[in-house]
């Protein structure tokens, strides 16, 4: 199936900004994400801690919900989802 | 001997009608219950002014004042505030503003200085090494920000000279009009810059090396050591750094929270052509910051061979998706130009998208339309100079939608308007909004913190159990960070415990982290009573009929309102205040406010 990724701020710096991608169907945040730092390397140091855990201020939406309030990484991915991933930041 | 306590000692009462100055020591008590800053103005006016008065009239007060950690070398310790009641709105406000001008009020022998009175022609107070005086300011009347600044240092052939002063749009009463410090810097919201405009108060200028000691330096640095690190290793502070406040286009809009073409939308499609990103990529120069700063988030641009400070988020949404427009060059020429004539940046833009709100749906027949950017520099212009149809929209939205007979397209709370984040899909920011004891306001209680970006901890947006809690402790401590003199952008990093050992090691008050909220949470009592007094009521503490029943129609939030029942009053309960969100005299007599 094809999902969307975006990725905005620092992480440009390290991966694509928008695009698409096939994963297979019932894929997790977290496979995604593997398929995602062997795609690009640098983006594992920006985004895990080395215990495999998000970062603190790592936000990931999908479908503009915070993976944190579906099921974090074991959220499940269905066609045509749209995938944001955040780096910290923030401001007022 | 002078005590050793991080303060300057002195407040300066300007009367300005008898053009006379009354220097008194800084009092011991409003030392130790309300600290400095927002704290000292929320004090003094309520002590001395009867809430009644007419905010445009000689009777209003208006305080500027400084803070113990202002200037003393702590990173993020930059700020002052400006209090007054609000020609906007009548409340008592207090706004903030960094830079350099907040430690050289200290420098110049001063933690604050009282306003009463009005002079009969145009003055500004220049202070020096303890010595408060007024001078004439005819030549300056009529001069934009940048221009009185420049002339003041010129004329006073005194480069350290910093300068606080008023725009066009403060000169003209703009219920819009901010004060500005250091060129570019706003003490922003509430038309505190049209009260100095009454007033025929110009400017004020402070120049001077006095030097100000800490209670305890060794405990202090020892505590500046450890809070440098907590704001260096933080992520969001790191990330201001390099995109500035910017950043947040792009995550607002992702959340489907970004306000568009005055909230009738919560997502637009040209976001990414305003964002932080897109700045970072073609117009941004460099990076700039405040006193002390580490963090250093303010953003220099240049556009056609012109060089600015600016712009922050707000106006980058506000001139954006606010207005539908995706042309970047033009949200930072307007931003510019706010800055310039001395306007709020963020209800000047929502002034404006009103009014394309209204031109949309044939209420009016003139003005500015959804998505143009062409002419919105020049109506930026005519707002600070009342003139044309900006001198329709110079008193905020609220009056305009209200004198055209469509109150609800008036996107404010308390007649203030809302900033960049649609509260239907922020529960907690919602209640936040709609109990802020200034009017519509994100820094009074910034929700946003947990419930997008995750910090102190994550927090379910759309979720109601707790927010009561977090928006309490948010807006006492955002009280009290005010009267410290740090930067709210510090609380990414740091705890009450923090702000308290620094405030502690710096005045030799001794206090932990719940004493230190005991005063943010006795400043918000003071100004709630001030509030209650000028006529507000439980019937204001709400949102826009918009955000109560229209559902945002797309993205995360889809098909959600702001619940303001059960959030008020549980928030009510959580405050120890009646049903109708009066205070109880049993929390009075708990903050000493009886």
């Amino acid at each position: 199936m094809k999902i969307t990724v975006k990725s905005f701020a620092t992480l440009r710096d390290h991966m694509d900004a928008e695009f698409a991608i096939e994963i297979q169907e019932s894929a997790t945040i977290a496979d995604l994400l593997t398929m995602l730092t062997e795609r690009y390397p640098k983006l594992e140091g920006e985004i895990f801690l080395e215990d495999g855990t998000l970062k603190d201020f790592v936000n990931i939406l999908l479908n503009g919900r915070n993976i944190a309030f579906i099921k974090g990484l074991d959220s499940i991915l269905s066609e045509g989802d749209r995938i944001a991933l955040f780096p910290p930041a923030g401001g007022g | 001997m002078a005590v050793i306590d991080g303060y300057a000692g002195k407040i300066a009462y300007v009367n300005l009608t008898k053009g006379s100055i009354e220097i008194q020591e800084t009092p011991a008590d409003l030392k130790k219950n309300y600290l400095g800053g927002r704290g000292f103005g929320t004090k003094i006016i309520s002590d001395r002014m009867d809430p009644l008065v007419d905010p445009l009239s000689p009777d209003n007060i208006l305080v500027i004042a400084s803070s113990p950690l202002t200037g003393t070398g702590i990173p993020l310790g930059s700020r002052y505030m400006v209090s007054t009641k609000s020609p906007l709105n009548n409340t008592l406000m207090s706004a903030n503003s960094g830079g350099t001008f907040g430690w050289k009020i200290k420098k110049a022998g001063f933690d604050a200085v009282v306003f009463e009175g009005r002079a009969e022609k145009p003055v500004y107070l220049y202070l020096n090494e303890g010595k408060a005086e007024l001078r004439d300011a005819t030549s300056y009347w009529g001069l934009d920000v940048h221009q009185t600044t420049d002339a003041l240092i010129a004329d006073l052939g005194d480069k350290k000279a910093k300068v606080a002063c008023i725009g066009p749009a403060g000169e003209k009463q703009s219920l819009l009009a901010c004060v500005m410090n250091d060129r570019d810097r706003a003490a922003g919201r509430s038309g505190a810059g049209a009260v100095l405009g009454s007033k025929n108060v110009k400017a004020v200028v402070a120049t001077g090396e006095l030097r100000i000691d800490e209670a305890d330096k060794d405990g202090l640095n020892a505590v500046k050591e450890r809070i440098r690190k907590k704001l260096d290793e933080n992520g969001i502070c790191q990330a201001l750094t390099t995109y500035g406040t910017a950043v947040l286009v792009n995550i607002i809009n992702e959340n489907g929270i970004l306000p568009t073409k005055n909230f009738q939308s919560a997502h637009f499609a040209g976001a990414e052509k305003v964002s932080g990103e897109r700045l970072a990529e073609t117009f941004l120069k460099k990076n700039s910051g405040c006193f002390a700063c580490t963090v250093r988030c303010s953003r220099i641009c240049e556009v056609d061979g012109i060089i600015g400070e600016g712009p922050e988020y707000e106006p980058m949404w506000g001139f954006g998706a606010d207005l539908g427009i995706d042309d970047l060059k033009t949200v930072i020429q307007a931003a510019w130009e706010c800055n310039k004539l001395g306007l709020d940046a963020v209800g000047t833009p929502t002034a404006i998208a009103c009014a394309m709100e209204m031109r949309e749906k044939g209420y009016i027949t003139e003005g500015p339309q959804f998505g143009n950017p062409e002419g919105i520099v020049e109506l930026v212009r005519q707002m600070g100079l009342r003139e044309g149809f900006g001198a329709e929209l110079t008193d905020g939205s609220y009056r305009f939608a209200e004198r055209h007979g469509y109150p609800e397209l008036s996107m404010s709370v308390k007649k203030q308007d809302l900033p960049a984040y649609d509260p239907r899909g922020l529960q907690g920011h919602g209640l936040s909004y709609a109990t802020s004891v200034r009017g519509g306001d994100h820094v009074y209680g910034y929700m946003v913190s947990p419930e997008v970006l995750g910090a102190p901890e994550k927090l379910d947006p759309f979720v109601n159990d707790g927010k009561a809690t977090w928006t309490r402790i948010f807006q006492d401590l955002t009280a009290a960070i005010d009267a410290s003199g740090m930067c709210l952008f510090s609380s990414f990093a740091l705890n009450a415990d923090d702000y308290a050992d620094l405030t502690a090691a710096t005045t030799g008050i001794s206090m932990d982290g719940a004493a230190l909220l005991k005063i943010g949470e006795r400043i918000w009592n003071l100004q709630k009573l001030f509030n209650i007094k000028v006529g507000y009521t439980k019937a204001d503490d709400t949102l826009p009929a918009r955000l109560l029943n229209d559902p945002i129609k797309e993205g995360g939030p889809k098909g959600r309102v702001w619940e303001r029942e059960p959030l008020l009053s549980e928030y009510y309960t959580e405050r120890g205040w009646d049903a109708e969100g009066v205070p109880t005299q049993e929390k009075l007599r708990e903050l000493g406010l009886e």
